[in-house]
């Protein structure tokens, strides 16, 4: 194992160093401000002393939001980006710096300070000379652990498309690649036991050399407000680069890398591809309106039922109504459906069909009582789900059972189950003996996969209707199923399956 | 000789309590004043009103002819030494930086501060290589040696001295006392000291303020309150200081 570990990340070294210095400067900003806001908050409560449980009851609450609602609550504020996860990673490294700012000042033996202010300092002299210094040991080992808090928390910074390790770890953990999730987890803890030791170096220096430790804290705070400038503001910002975001799933991976790959190849326009946006469609769609992302990869069903709200169940009849309200309320369209619906649906184990000559849902209904049907048990509880599906196909199965969603292909090669419920575009379709079976009642509703792409975006870039429209109807449902299955199960990279199937289609210019 | 310090009239309430009513005191330039009383008698509150830590509810204290009240107290406050109880060195300082510390906050320069640091020493008879040392590689009285060259550093007429060798066993004691005494001797300063000590007080007085629940009990030199205490209490306490000699 530690040989594969050891060749994935000598094949992919640019993407893990890339990540890795990515998270150290994600994690460094965010204990930079921790730092200064925090004993600058410590401070303030310290001379202010009514409003210092206030303010310490406000971080700590601050510090026991699950950091997935906090980061899902900040998008819709910053968005997508670095800049949500600094000001995450700052709120939760607020509450150690503050609340040991103001103990260690706190416990300052008042006999100093009285001696202090007798020989005639003013308060600010007595804070300079007195209570800073002596509580500076405190303020610093609380930095210390703030600072591997921060780093190890930093790795969910992915989730709003922030970069880092946790990329490594997300794409790992959507795309089935353990390595990954290996190498990501490793590298976290490696940066995590390296800058603390460096730490506890200058803790060890600053004791000896208390004036440098004091001079080094006056120029942090002298120097925030350039780090602010520097970090916030020219945020990437750069003309004719376009921004494509990817869900976090196989699919959505390797989606966003066939679009990317696509711009890239006939346009002269960068593209800046963020993958793996936790929360898929719910954080994406609001920075795509905001102009955070220029393109990304969506179903048609998703959009109907997530963003449209509508409920009556979506078919593909109605695109024309789907499309026309996606530009009209969000600005954003659907420009080239690639033609694979990725939509649940029933197969069977290809003995069985053939067997019973089956082709359709309703052919399996005439023989659906001495068939065992499998499916999670999700499935069984969803109101679109097993009961729905029963009603509108007369199903009788002889037996019914429930089983976890990754071992149901393992169950049916094992034939203990006959039929089960698969997405139809699952990798491993490709690698079983099952069949597919058509929905001929049209019970599930559609979800064809499509470039989604902002209306402001084309009309300032309008040589990329041509290139969308070049993926339009090039996807099957077994090529995306076998695309799926190169990276889940054969470990590929998204990347290189997305560039060999363009390459196959025709569709690089060499 | 002219009052270097004066109080006319002070009163002092703390929290709706009346710690001192209606003080009169004044203290001749170049006198030693212990004054001695027991806890809660306000001797503490009454040193620290002549370098404005406390300020008088009514009346007035005039430090050298100038109302404190019309003075800037951070100036007043560095031109008076204050020594007070515990350890109060800082411990994150070196001794030189300890005992330069008033004259850091005047910005006075380094070769003045040297020479000031090195006189001091001196003073104190304290050994030179203590200067780049912290105070807790000190013992209990070099410290109280430091903390009184800490308060002399910027040559105050006036020096505040708050139960210094409070905590100090008695062989070191007696050798600080005997050192501070031979130290007011040479500088000629106006020292205000603060002790329960009778002893204490009696062997470095010139002057002695018995205080007791905020009151003068009786203000004279160390001669007349031996030979005339002005009434019961002030004879308790030198009753008390008698018997325990025999």
């Amino acid at each position: 194992m530690l040989q594969e570990l050891i060749q994935v990340f000598i094949e992919q070294f640019d993407f893990f160093i890339h990540a890795f210095f990515t998270h150290i400067k994600i994690s460094f900003i965010s204990v930079y401000f921790a730092s200064v806001l925090g004993i600058g908050l410590g401070l303030w409560i310290s001379k202010h002393k009514k409003y210092a449980q206030g303010v310490i009851s406000a971080v700590s609450l601050l510090y026991t939001i699950p950091s997935i609602a906090l980061l899902g609550f900040l998008i819709s504020i910053s968005g997508i980006g670095n800049t949500t996860a600094i000001i995450a990673l700052t709120l939760y490294g607020l509450l150690p710096m503050v609340r040991s700012t103001y103990t260690g000042l706190l416990e300052v033996d008042p006999a100093l300070i009285e001696a202090a202010r007798g020989m005639g300092s003013d308060e600010k002299q007595i804070l300079k000379n007195v209570k800073i210094p002596l509580a500076f040991p405190f303020i610093f080992s609380a930095f210390r652990n703030m600072t591997t808090m921060t780093i190890a928390l930093a790795g969910i910074a992915s989730f709003v498309g922030a970069g880092g390790l946790g990329v490594a770890i997300y794409r790992g953990i959507t795309t089935n690649n353990v390595m990954m999730i290996y190498i990501g987890s490793i590298l976290v803890a490696a940066l995590a036991i390296l800058t603390d030791g460096c730490l506890q170096l200058l803790e060890t220096y600053f004791i000896t050399y208390r004036k440098k430790g004091l001079a080094f804290i006056r120029y942090s705070f002298r120097f925030a407000w350039i780090v602010v400038v520097l970090v916030l503001f020219p945020y990437e910002y750069h003309s004719n680069v376009i921004k494509i975001a990817g869900k976090p799933t196989t699919e959505g991976y390797i989606l966003a890398e066939l679009v990317s790959i696509t711009i890239e190849e006939h346009t002269d326009l960068k593209v800046k591809l963020t993958h793996g946006i936790g929360g898929g469609t719910g954080n994406i769609h609001p920075a795509m309106v905001k102009g955070d992302f220029d393109i990304y990869s969506d179903y048609t069903g998703t959009i109907w039922q997530v963003v449209l709200k509508e409920e009556e169940p979506y078919n593909e009849r109605r695109f024309y109504e789907l499309n026309t309200k996606y530009l009209m309320e969000y600005g954003l369209m659907f420009k080239g459906l690639y033609g694979f619906n990725n939509t649940y649906g029933l197969a069977v184990h290809k003995e069985i069909a053939d067997r019973y000559q089956l082709k359709t849902y309703s052919d399996l209904a005439k023989f659906s009582n001495q068939l065992i049907f499998g499916a999670e048990y999700d499935f069984y509880q969803r109101e679109d789900g097993f009961n729905a599906l029963k009603d509108a196909y007369h199903f009788q199965f002889k037996k019914v059972v429930d089983l976890d969603n990754g071992l149901k292909y393992q169950a049916m090669a094992n034939k203990q189950i006959d039929v089960m419920t698969i997405f139809t575009t699952d990798g491993m379709l490709t690698s079983s003996d099952v069949v597919v079976l058509e929905d001929d009642l049209m019970f599930y509703p559609s979800y064809l996969a499509g470039s989604v792409i902002r209306q402001a975006t084309l009309e300032e870039y309008p040589q990329l209707e041509d290139v969308l429209l070049l993926l339009e109807n090039r996807i099957s449902d077994q090529e995306m199923a076998q695309m799926n299955y190169e990276v889940e199960v054969l470990n590929k990279k998204p990347s290189e399956v997305a560039y060999a199937f363009l390459k196959e289609k025709g569709l690089l210019k060499k | 000789m002219s009052a270097i310090v004066k109080f006319e009239h002070v009163s002092k309430d703390y929290q709706k309590k009346t710690i001192i009513e209606d003080f009169d005191l004044e203290i001749e330039e170049g006198s030693f004043l212990v004054i001695i009383g027991s806890s809660g008698s306000g001797k503490t509150t009454i040193m620290k009103m002549i370098n404005g830590l406390v300020l008088p509810s009514k009346g007035n204290v005039y430090v050298q002819g100038k109302d404190v009240l019309s003075q800037d107290l951070i100036a007043l406050r560095r031109s008076i030494g204050y020594a007070i109880q515990g350890n109060v060195l800082f411990p994150h300082l070196t001794i030189k930086e300890n005992i330069a510390y008033v004259l850091n906050l005047l910005k006075k320069d380094q070769k003045e501060i040297d020479e000031v640091v090195l006189k001091s020493l001196r003073l104190l008879n304290l050994p030179e290589d203590v200067l780049h040392r912290y105070p807790s590689q000190l013992s209990g009285g070099q410290n109280q040696r430091v903390n009184i060259a800490r308060a002399l550093s910027n040559q105050p007429r006036i020096l505040l001295m708050d139960e210094p060798f409070g905590a100090l066993d008695a062989i070191v004691k007696y050798q600080l006392q005997r050192d501070l005494k031979k130290m007011h001797q040479e500088l000629k300063n106006t020292i205000v000291f603060i002790t329960h000590d009778i002893h204490e007080a009696l062997k470095l007085a010139t002057h002695i303020l018995v205080m007791d629940q905020g009151k003068i009990q009786q203000y004279a030199t160390v001669k007349e309150i031996v030979e005339k205490p002005a009434n019961a209490f002030v004879a308790q306490l030198l009753n008390m200081a008698c018997k325990e000699i025999v």
